[in-house]
């Protein structure tokens, strides 16, 4: 209990900071399509999404690492009511698309566009897959420019994993960390570009393409179905290097448009979960943080309340009347007005203080 | 969207108390924390990224290949952000912008200091004050008395991080078995609350109502200084020469720095706790009264067929008069039930002064709500 009170200047004494804390999540696309076979997948009954765990889902070990499902707009080609689960499709689709993008002024869900400029238009993103990642991954958002997800875009399909990742897209938001864009209902989202990481030949032209929006603040990652096509199937794969064969509802030589139409969802998920090869991005948690300047001056703090101070009611430390004051600060409290004690900081070793120095100590409170 | 203000009776503010339990078993120097088998990983020795034996204080690393594990890491700006395993050192020559990483592989265990005259005398010589502050629950927790000098005697001394117990360890709840062949030949408990390990059993064993120990419920400590034989069974303990079976010995091989022989597997021990925990709960109670709340700005809260439709002039914009869809259900297929105005509340915000939403509850299932019909919803907020 202190004895001796000083107040802290509210413009000097007191300042407040924002420091920016990231984490580095790589996720190799062995978690995803191989390491556990299957134990880590989740499907569920509704069959509207599959859940991705880092472990065997059945373990309490197990984190969630992200959701996968696919959908389409009722204005896309493949929709037709004789598509497997063409509503659950569509609901997907329109579900995503009004958390993310909003509406329009006459009520209309607004559609996702390829490079986010909504008053001008242009090409939109129909056929969906959308990666949802658990918020334990992306605590506050994915940090601007970190994104990579690397996908095997081999045209021939195989059962034996690897074989399927000799031709590779990376997939980067690149221009993030300056050129994302604001207007999403739900933060800030930059465009996904897709490059050649591996193999040659593979884009249509040696450049790069967009090909999917990545929502920060909301950690949902949505690709288009045009990363496993050709140019003459309506997609970014040069028309040499042929639409990629994903195991489709009833052969292995079938493009994703007859997965995104055929399959159910959750084998849609199969279908593109295994030809993931790499996922990373870095996230970023927000730490607010009050620093307070404790100044001790040449004539404070000299003298201890502290029991141990006297000896036979006399000062130990000053046994002569030349003697100079000597104390020991262990602790600072932070008191309120009504000289509450709030809080506690504890110095890491006693500073001895005398009437020759003078200290300020620098007491940060986290929140 | 209506707003009501929580009145005084509407806000609590409680603190709940919980108590952990936690059973660590310790057989040839492998610890079992709360019966959790330690499982090898396709890709790790221990599939949560940390020795066998020990709990993972973040969990996030589960089965990672090197160097592809989840870390933190942050600028080195202005401001002296670091971790605390930065070395200073390091930490002072980085430039500003240099990025500064730590590590997500944390862990914690139970673990054995073996002090005597000899070996580790400050391990019990720094509690020295702590002992004899508490030797107003017992005598027993003296440093020095005719009960016996901790200086001198061998204490074994069993370590418990914090994280088991949280602010203490619950007192009564301390029990302490020593297993030969997994026959029980001791068991130690805190039954009088008070400190003190009393061994209670087995039913007429040696040394059986004596006081072997003393429990540091606030620090996470258990000192042993029992020495009496459990069992005339001799079991190599010390590297030198083999001993029997005495309290001293309880929990060899648990983090302490000595290999276990293989004549020492035959020993094992529990140790069984709870500890205490406090956090404070926030409850508060939203009222949806009688009349209010029957109206919802939902488009499909009004007849699908009025459809947004407004006049629009020179001077005026005008919305087209909607209906209020009638959802009141009929047993008869001819005859429209009577209107009655009716809600399905889903969910509850929580606002601050300013109007920031700052909280949202939401219902299992919606909670359906006429005019005649009036509710309060408890909520309850971790704090």
């Amino acid at each position: 209990m202190a004895n001796f009170y000083k107040s802290l200047n509210q413009t000097n004494d007191i300042v407040n900071t924002r420091t920016l804390l990231h984490e580095a999540i790589p996720l190799t696309g062995t978690i995803v399509s191989g390491t556990y076979g299957v134990e880590n997948i989740k499907n569920y009954s509704h069959g509207m999404f599959q859940s991705v765990y880092d472990y065997p889902y059945l373990s309490s070990s197990a984190n969630h690492v992200f959701d996968i499902t696919v959908g389409y707009a009722n204005n896309s080609a493949l929709s037709a009511s004789t598509n497997a689960q063409n509503s659950k499709k569509l609901n997907i689709y329109n579900q995503m698309a009004q958390v993310l993008m909003g509406y329009d002024q006459t009520g209309s869900i607004l559609q996702f566009d390829e490079d986010g400029d909504l008053l001008a238009g242009g090409t939109k993103l129909r056929e969906n897959v959308f990666l949802n990642f658990s918020r334990l991954l992306v605590k506050d958002e994915i940090k601007k420019g970190s994104f990579e997800l690397e996908l095997g875009v081999t045209p021939v399909y195989s059962q034996d994993g690897n074989t399927v990742f000799g031709d590779r897209l990376k997939l980067t938001d690149a221009s993030g960390s300056s050129g994302y864009l604001v207007n999403s209902p739900v933060g800030e989202y930059g465009i996904l570009y897709a490059t050649q990481s591996a193999g040659t030949n593979v884009l249509a032209i040696n450049q790069s393409y967009p090909v999917g929006l990545l929502f920060y603040q909301a950690g949902v990652a949505v690709l288009s179905g045009s990363m496993f096509l050709d140019v003459s199937d309506g997609g970014i794969l040069n028309n040499a290097h042929f639409s990629v064969s994903m195991s489709g509802p009833t052969t292995t030589a079938e493009t994703i448009n007859a997965v995104l139409t055929g399959s159910q969802i959750t084998g849609a998920a199969d279908n593109i979960r295994t030809r993931m090869y790499n996922l990373q991005f870095n996230n970023t948690v927000e730490l607010n943080s009050t620093v307070y300047f404790c100044r001790v001056n040449h004539n404070e703090f000299n003298y201890s309340s502290n029991p141990t101070y006297l000896s036979g009611s006399k000062i130990r430390v000053k046994t002569k009347t030349t003697d100079l004051p000597v104390s020991y600060i262990t602790t600072v409290g932070l008191y309120s007005d009504n000289n509450e004690l709030m809080a506690v900081s504890k110095l890491s070793e006693p500073l001895k203080k005398t009437p020759d120095n003078e200290f300020t100590i620098r007491v940060r409170l986290d929140y | 969207m209506a707003f009501y203000k929580f009145e005084e009776d509407d806000l609590f503010l409680n603190t709940v108390e919980a108590y952990p339990q936690n059973k660590f078993y310790i057989q040839s120097g492998t610890v079992y924390i709360n019966n959790f088998p330690n499982l090898a990983g396709q890709n790790t020795a221990n599939h949560i990224g940390v020795p066998a034996g020990f709990i993972s204080l973040y969990e996030y690393n589960i089965d990672r290949p090197a160097g592809n594990s989840v870390y933190p890491f942050l600028f080195k700006n202005g401001m002296k952000d670091g971790f605390k395993v930065t070395p200073t050192a390091s930490y002072n020559s980085a430039q500003y912008g240099d990025i500064i990483t730590s590590s997500y592989s944390m862990s914690a265990s139970i673990g054995r200091i073996i002090a005597s005259a000899t070996s580790n005398s400050a391990s019990i010589k720094a509690l020295e004050n702590t002992f004899n502050h508490y030797s107003y629950l017992s005598p027993h927790y003296q440093y020095s008395s005719s009960l016996g000098d901790k200086a001198n005697q061998t204490v074994n001394l069993i370590t418990i991080p914090s994280i088991f117990y949280g602010s203490s360890i619950k007192k009564g709840t301390v029990s302490l078995k020593y297993y030969i062949t997994g026959t029980l030949i001791g068991e130690l408990s805190d039954y009088r609350e008070n400190g003190d390990l009393v061994q209670i059993g087995p039913v007429g064993s040696t040394g059986s109502g004596s006081v072997a120990g003393v429990v540091l419920y606030n620090e996470g400590f258990v000192a042993l200084t029992g020495s009496w034989e459990l069992d005339s069974t001799t079991i190599k303990y010390d590297p030198a020469a083999a001993q029997t079976s005495k309290w001293i010995y309880y929990g060899f091989g648990v983090h302490d720095a000595t290999s276990v022989a293989l004549t020492t597997l035959s020993a094992s021990y529990s140790l069984e706790f709870s500890g205490s925990n406090q956090f404070q709960t926030m409850t508060m109670l939203a009222h949806a009264k009688y009349g209010e709340l029957n109206h919802s700005t939902n488009p499909t809260f009004v007849s699908s067929s009025d459809s947004l439709s407004v006049s629009t002039g020179s001077y005026q914009y005008i919305e087209q008069t909607k209906e209020i869809r009638n959802i009141v259900s009929s047993s008869f297929t001819d005859e429209d039930p009577k209107f009655e105005k009716t809600t399905y509340l889903s969910k509850v915000g929580i606002y601050d002064k300013d109007k920031n939403l700052i909280g949202i509850a939401k219902m299992a299932t919606p909670v359906r709500k006429t005019e005649a019909d009036q509710y309060t919803f408890k909520l309850k907020l971790d704090i």
